[in-house]
């Protein structure tokens, strides 16, 4: 017999099969009604894909709500990169607009909601700048604390060799910084992620918040569900994208095998 | 048996070797714990110095002090009569922990300081290549750090900075890591380079017979607060050998020196 440990894979569908197994079992305990089977969820998916919702299609709302997290990203990445990268390394900067952003950080971006509404409108605008503000305290955090933590011994290495400030800071501390940069922008986009959904929850017309409070307003759980599959599928490939990103960016990171 | 009369060095104007580096008065201490007490001495131009104490006494503190890593309390630390500038003066560290840089392979690591004193590009190959022959690299250089031995890294930090041909190069305990074969083997070569290019060196470390191997003079600090509890010149003739007995009279010596129990 073969180890469960050399299978990966086996052991994967084993658990998987496991869920959707149980998943089916709790349909049938609680009828389709309230839990939809994952083949009726797979079904209803399908059919967003065809049948216009609201006057647009499944694909149409995710590229709706794609657009939104990533122009907060984009917004949240040009902004928030350097702002960190500087409170980091500067320690005039850090304390300037540290105090600042000390105030901002524990509000949660969800909690922008009302405001953002009442400024921009229930439109593009908000919504972009709930993403935007959740995406932007993530990396500003993270490309701080990478490079306010730099191992000493490296900056002394390169001051001893005769490396000025602008060396030591895109020689050293930037690189130092990647891998903390990089869960930086992991993070911030499932946050960017979530208050796109948020944000749709709340008002709006298209986008997959919208498919999943529509379902919620006409009674129907496996369009309900259907969103959060989508949703989930997207997340999961964005991810994906960003690690093997990092793979490619920080290759001295790479496991030992 | 042979005993050993040790040749005090007190008067340090009485040397004709001009002075790389002048320490004066240095006292540091970290808030309320003092370690370094009012130590005053020279390192001359050319010379291996070896710097051993008990543990914990301020030997890396006291590197850290002549970088200017760490501020002085008070007193002053000339370089070449006049501070010390990192700019300026071209110095290598060898430091007590690793200091590799992660995100660089072998071969840049070797190169970074090169690189950093901005090096025509051939002179960078040909001088990281003859390095990397040194330490024993050739068939990594294309590794990461993190995917090498504890020696293999501490060799990659001595090829960094033998590299840039250094004229103070501070070693802190630089062998630590290594097994007996390649520490002598190291212990040689960076004594060859001392000759060769004139290197004026401060090296620190734990192992007596090292320093007995190895060092023109040996400081020999006390506990701390730490003050210099007696500098021992060495000129036995080299290639030096462990067994021979005024090597062993030496080392005996200096245990005693070091001694603070
Ligand atoms: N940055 C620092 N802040 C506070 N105390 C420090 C600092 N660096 C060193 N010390 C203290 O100063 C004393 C001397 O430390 P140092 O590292 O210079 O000793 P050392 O002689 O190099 O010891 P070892 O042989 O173990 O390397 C120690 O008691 C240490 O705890
Ligand atoms: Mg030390």
């Amino acid at each position: 017999m073969n180890s469960p440990k050399s299978h990966p894979l086996l052991l994967g569908a084993l658990s998987l099969s496991v869920f959707f197994m149980s998943w089916i079992i709790l349909t049938k305990a609680v009828g389709t009604k309230i839990l939809p089977d994952p083949f009726q969820v797979i079904g209803e998916i399908i059919r967003l894909f065809k049948t216009p919702l609201s006057g647009r299609t499944l694909l149409e709302h995710v590229l709706f709500s794609l657009r939104r997290v990533l122009i907060a990203y984009g917004l949240a990445i040009v902004s928030g990169l350097p702002l960190g990268l500087m409170m980091g390394w500067s320690s005039l900067c850090r304390k300037i607009i540290g105090p600042i952003f000390e105030i901002f950080r524990p509000i949660p971006p969800i909690a922008w909601i009302p405001v953002a509404i009442l400024w921009l409108g229930v439109a593009e605008g908000s919504k972009i700048y709930i993403c935007y503000v959740g995406a932007f305290i993530i990396l500003a955090l993270n490309s701080f604390t990478g490079t306010r933590y730099v191992e000493p011994i490296l900056i002394n290495c390169a001051r001893v060799l005769g490396a000025n400030r602008k060396r030591l800071f895109l020689g050293v501390a930037v690189p130092a910084a990647l891998p903390s940069i990089f869960a930086g922008l992991q993070n911030g986009m499932s946050m960017a992620w979530m208050c796109v959904l948020a944000a749709e929850l709340v008002g709006g017309r298209e986008g997959i918040g919208f498919i999943i409070i529509q379902g919620m307003n006409l009674d129907r759980p496996d369009m309900i569900l259907a969103g959060m599959v989508v949703i989930g599928l997207l997340g999961a490939l964005m991810a994906i994208v960003l690690r093997i990103l990092e793979k490619v960016l920080c290759p001295w990171r790479r496991e030992l095998v | 048996m042979t005993t050993y009369n040790p040749k005090t060095v007190t008067d340090q104007s009485g040397s004709h070797d001009p002075v790389k580096v002048k320490v004066r008065h240095l006292t540091k201490a970290y808030d309320e714990l003092l370690v370094l007490n009012d130590i005053s001495f020279d390192i001359r131009k050319g010379e291996l110095l070896c710097i051993v104490g008990p543990t914990g006494c301020g030997k890396t503190t006291f590197l850290n002090c002549l970088t200017g890593f760490a501020p002085l309390t008070s007193g002053e630390i000339l370089i070449d009569n006049e501070p010390g500038n990192l700019f300026r003066h071209n110095i290598g560290f060898v430091f007590q922990e690793p200091s590799t840089i992660p995100w660089l392979k072998v071969w840049d690591n070797v190169a970074f300081g090169l690189k950093i004193k901005k090096l025509p590009p051939p002179e960078v190959i040909s001088r990281v290549e003859k390095m990397l022959d040194t330490v024993g690299l050739r068939r990594f250089v294309d590794y990461y750090p993190r995917e090498l031995s504890a020696s293999l890294e501490q060799r990659v930090a001595l090829a960094r900075e033998f590299a840039v041909k250094p004229d103070l190069l501070l070693m802190d305990e630089p062998y630590g890591q290594m097994d007996i074969k390649l520490r002598y083997y190291l212990e040689d070569e960076v004594r060859r380079i001392q000759m060769e290019e004139g290197t004026t060196v401060a090296f620190v470390t734990h192992n007596i017979e090292e320093a007995v191997y190895l060092a023109d003079r040996i400081l020999v600090l006390s506990q701390k607060p730490s003050t210099i509890n007696e500098e021992v010149a060495i000129d036995l003739p080299r290639p030096r050998r462990f067994d021979a007995p005024e090597f062993v009279a030496i080392r005996n010596h200096v245990t005693e020196a070091i001694k603070w129990w």
